[in-house]
């Protein structure tokens, strides 16, 4: 990736504490999975339950959604975007496709007009972030609260359950003792990971979100491919959504509340950034699991949900700052010439 | 320099004029030499230690806030307050005795945003002398300005000069020069060359003083094999902006557009390839009427475009070599979608052996290479999609002397195989060595068109700097 071969030319400029940092941050993907198994390690040997299979299947069912969402933010911030409505697109779809089917849709039906939402709200979100230059931050934030709104309307506020017991098959099911549902987040992961990584149409991303003004005088459509991202983002979302309505059997209009800010965080935590250009689906995928780890092992050791906000709200910042200091001074250089 | 004066500093784009006024304004910091101010020396470590000692500067781009009023951006944090609380009947009433001595008369509590650009150069200029300033400097203050405007412009000046401010003025504009000044001091490639009474010196002294008459590696290209003409405008305008351009290009042509800033050069290009809409006239390729309507389309018309600003508009600097030098071609290194990374690292070995390259290897972020070695990848990035038609802004803009002169042979030899070449440049000895023709603009017309073996910087000068009468301009002009 681009900014790991930046670092590693501009080594000889570091001091020594940076040096040793950055051989040890570079990949970032590496260090999460150290911190992970790190995590396991310690956790296991302080509580056996920590260590069990129906826990972990636990955790990685529960954060499934957020997995899923968080391989479109991942893209979005690699383009210089990001959406924070994914929460109500959730919400919306999970809502909808419950109706539908409370209505006598076929699941099939029910399921892609589900999806078809999310992409609809995506593509409003592109066009309002390109066709009117309107910044991602406020133009999400609207449809945030439109889409979550339209959720509360049609439903009134209320849960709807007594879905048909088909519908809760991927939700529930395993294949050969893996939920079926993990099992279709890896394979999205990968899938998304190798696209994000090898294809034409997802190199272009890195380099809008690097630099939009020579992406678009290199030839680069930037408003259709920035527009595209954000219709990924949504279907991703009322994925996430359906996937959570199957697993609780109901829709939920109130489902995703603030999720928004913990994709981005668990983004920004595996190499994405907010300045665009960076970041793999690997990564945030690894974010995604260190982030559950982290709230599951505090909820083992009896810490206080507070208090789970206050450290998951440090590791966020203690990420991004050793970021920011290991990059400074390849970064002044760059600006500075 | 002395109270009162008004001291010029002219010189073509990058001799070092800018730079110059930064180290007195503390933006720049000398390496050598001092800086004396009543005879007293001082080193200048910051903007606000300059405005201290009485330095204001006013730079070519404007710093005002466009959200705030006319009032506050005069008195941007110097506000006369009460308890306070910003007494804004004292601080307009400050604004407009200060602006009507400018014989600007305007309503100062409006924002800046709603006044035009030439008004808002004028602000900016009475923000620097409500510092009670004892030197301005000003750097080209009259780029964005009508000639009105530049005489009320000139009548401030000159009252200020009387007052015993002394002013430094920026400029390449003979004629302002001749008209506002008392010294005229001469830069080129940041080296002064002489320092003149205005009175006791001519037009023509100053300008081959600038180019330095002593430049003359004029290489030219032997036998070059101008093909047909492969791209044209004609009645080719935009309101306010450009008029009535008519220019034709031919394969194997490097065609050469001169032009000084505010010259609207690269607005013409910009717009001929979709960059800028609005306008109107007719635009030909191969003879076809095309209506050109983004930089994607004129792309895949087959022409290639390599913008001034490297860092900006160019490059990505945090990527690789590789990544940079593929970004415009890769359909060409895919496969079913799938980027093909040994075909960009081959592609990208290539490039870096035919332009002697300086890097560690293909995958060196490209922000860790000299100015020349991006320069290079950056025009090899549009080459390897063999453009027909290549356009390219300052095409050696900041770039060492050997590698300007690869970048100049590797043109030459595209054209001579067939590639037609649009270049702008601010270079004079480039354009007129480089170029098979010239073109001449001057605020948004054509002034002349001249032929390689016809051009010399002295009249090309004067070309773009819109000083030769009609007559002249039209012997001048031949076909092109």
């Amino acid at each position: 990736m681009p900014n790991s071969q930046s670092d590693l030319t501009s080594l000889k400029n570091k001091s020594k504490l940076q040096r040793i940092l950055s051989a040890f941050v570079d990949v970032r993907e590496l260090m999460l999975i150290v911190l992970i198994a790190l995590i396991i390690i310690v956790m296991a040997i302080q509580n056996p339950y920590f260590f069990s299979i129906s826990n972990f299947r636990a955790v990685a069912v529960g954060m499934a959604p957020t997995a899923v969402i968080v391989i479109g933010m991942a893209i979005l911030l690699a383009s210089g975007g990001f959406d924070l409505s994914v929460g109500s697109v959730m919400a919306l779809s999970s809502t909808v496709v419950a109706m539908l089917l409370l209505d006598g849709f076929s699941i099939p039906t029910a399921v892609i007009f589900g999806l078809f939402i999310g992409a609809a709200v995506g593509l409003v979100n592109g066009l309002l972030v390109t066709g009117l230059g309107i910044n991602p931050l406020i133009a999400t934030l609207g449809t945030l609260s439109i889409t979550r709104g339209i959720a509360l309307v049609l439903t009134e506020g209320f849960s709807l359950s007594s879905l048909p017991s088909a519908f809760g098959w991927i939700g529930k099911a395993s294949f050969f003792n893996f939920p079926v549902i993990v099992l279709l987040v890896l394979a999205l992961v990968i899938v998304f990971d190798l696209a994000v990584r090898h294809t034409r149409f997802f190199r272009q991303i890195y380099f809008i979100g690097a630099n939009e003004k020579a992406a678009m005088l290199s030839g680069i459509d930037v408003k259709k491919i920035t527009i595209l991202a954000y219709v990924l983002t949504g279907t991703l979302a009322s994925l996430a959504g359906i996937l959570l309505a199957s697993r609780l059997m109901s829709g939920t209009p109130t489902a995703g509340n603030g999720i928004e800010l913990q994709v981005l965080a668990a983004a920004v935590i595996g190499g994405a950034s907010l300045r665009g250009g960076e970041g793999t689906i690997l990564g945030a995928f690894l974010g995604v699991v260190f982030v559950a780890l982290i709230n599951n092992s505090m909820t083992m050791l009896a810490v206080s949900i507070y208090w789970q906000m206050i450290i998951i709200g440090a590791v966020l910042v203690v990420a991004v700052a050793l970021d920011m200091l290991l990059r400074s001074d390849s970064r002044l250089k760059t600006t500075k010439n | 320099m002395a109270e009162g004066e008004i001291h010029a500093l002219i010189g073509e784009n990058g001799a070092g004029k800018s730079t110059c006024l930064g180290l007195l304004n503390g933006v720049h910091k000398p390496t050598l030499g001092e800086i004396y101010i009543n005879g007293e020396r001082v080193i200048i470590d910051s903007t606000g230690h300059a405005q201290s000692l009485g330095i204001s500067c006013v730079f070519q781009e404007l710093s005002l806030a466009s959200k705030l009023s006319v009032a506050e951006n005069i008195y941007a944090g110097r506000a006369p307050t009460r308890f306070g609380i910003v007494n804004w009947k004292e601080l307009n009433k400050k604004a407009q005795n200060l602006l009507n001595e400018f014989g600007l008369d305007i309503d100062v509590s409006q924002s800046v945003d709603s006044l035009p650009i030439s008004t808002r150069q004028i602000i900016e200029i009475a923000k620097a002398i409500s510092l009670d300033s004892k030197i301005l400097l000003l750097d080209e203050p009259t780029s964005a300005l009508t000639p009105d405007e530049v005489q009320a412009l000139f009548k401030v000046l000159k009252k200020l000069a009387a007052s015993g401010i002394g002013i430094v003025y920026v400029s390449h504009h003979m004629s302002e020069i001749f008209e506002i000044s008392d010294k005229i001091s001469v830069l080129r490639d940041g080296t002064k060359i002489a320092t003149y009474d205005t009175n006791k010196i001519t037009k023509n002294q100053v300008i081959s003083d600038m180019i330095g008459s002593d430049i003359s590696h004029n290489i030219q290209i032997k036998n070059p094999k101008i093909g047909d003409t492969i791209f044209e405008l004609k009645n080719y305008s935009q309101d306010g902006i450009f008029e009535d351009i008519h220019f034709e290009l031919k394969r194997g042509e490097i065609l050469g557009l001169a032009g000084l800033l505010g010259s609207k050069r690269s607005e013409i290009v910009r717009s001929s390839i979709g960059l800028i809409n609005g306008a109107i006239g007719e635009t030909y390729i191969d003879g076809k009427v095309i209506k050109i309507t983004s930089l994607r389309h004129a792309i895949k018309l087959g022409i290639g475009f390599v913008p001034e600003e490297r860092k900006t508009e160019g490059l990505f600097l945090d990527f690789s070599v590789g990544d940079n030098l593929s970004v415009a071609s890769l359909e060409q290194h895919s496969n079913m979608g799938i980027v093909q990374k040994k075909s960009i690292h081959s592609a990208t070995e290539k490039a870096i052996e035919e332009f002697s390259v300086k890097t560690q290897g293909t995958d060196v972020a490209i922000g860790q290479l000299s100015g020349g070695n991006q320069q290079k990848i950056m025009l090899a990035k549009w080459l390897e999609r063999r453009p027909k038609i290549l356009i390219i802004e300052e095409p050696t803009k900041g770039v060492d002397i050997g590698a300007k002169f690869q970048i100049h042979e590797v043109l030459r030899q595209y054209a001579s195989e067939g590639m037609a070449i649009i270049i702008i440049s601010s270079d004079l000895p480039e354009i007129i060595s480089l170029s098979t023709n010239i073109i001449a603009i001057h605020e948004g017309k054509i002034t002349g068109k001249l032929s390689a073996n016809e051009t010399t910087e002295d009249n090309l000068m004067q070309l773009m700097a819109g000083t030769m009468n009609t007559s002249s301009t039209a012997s001048a002009s031949t076909q092109v």
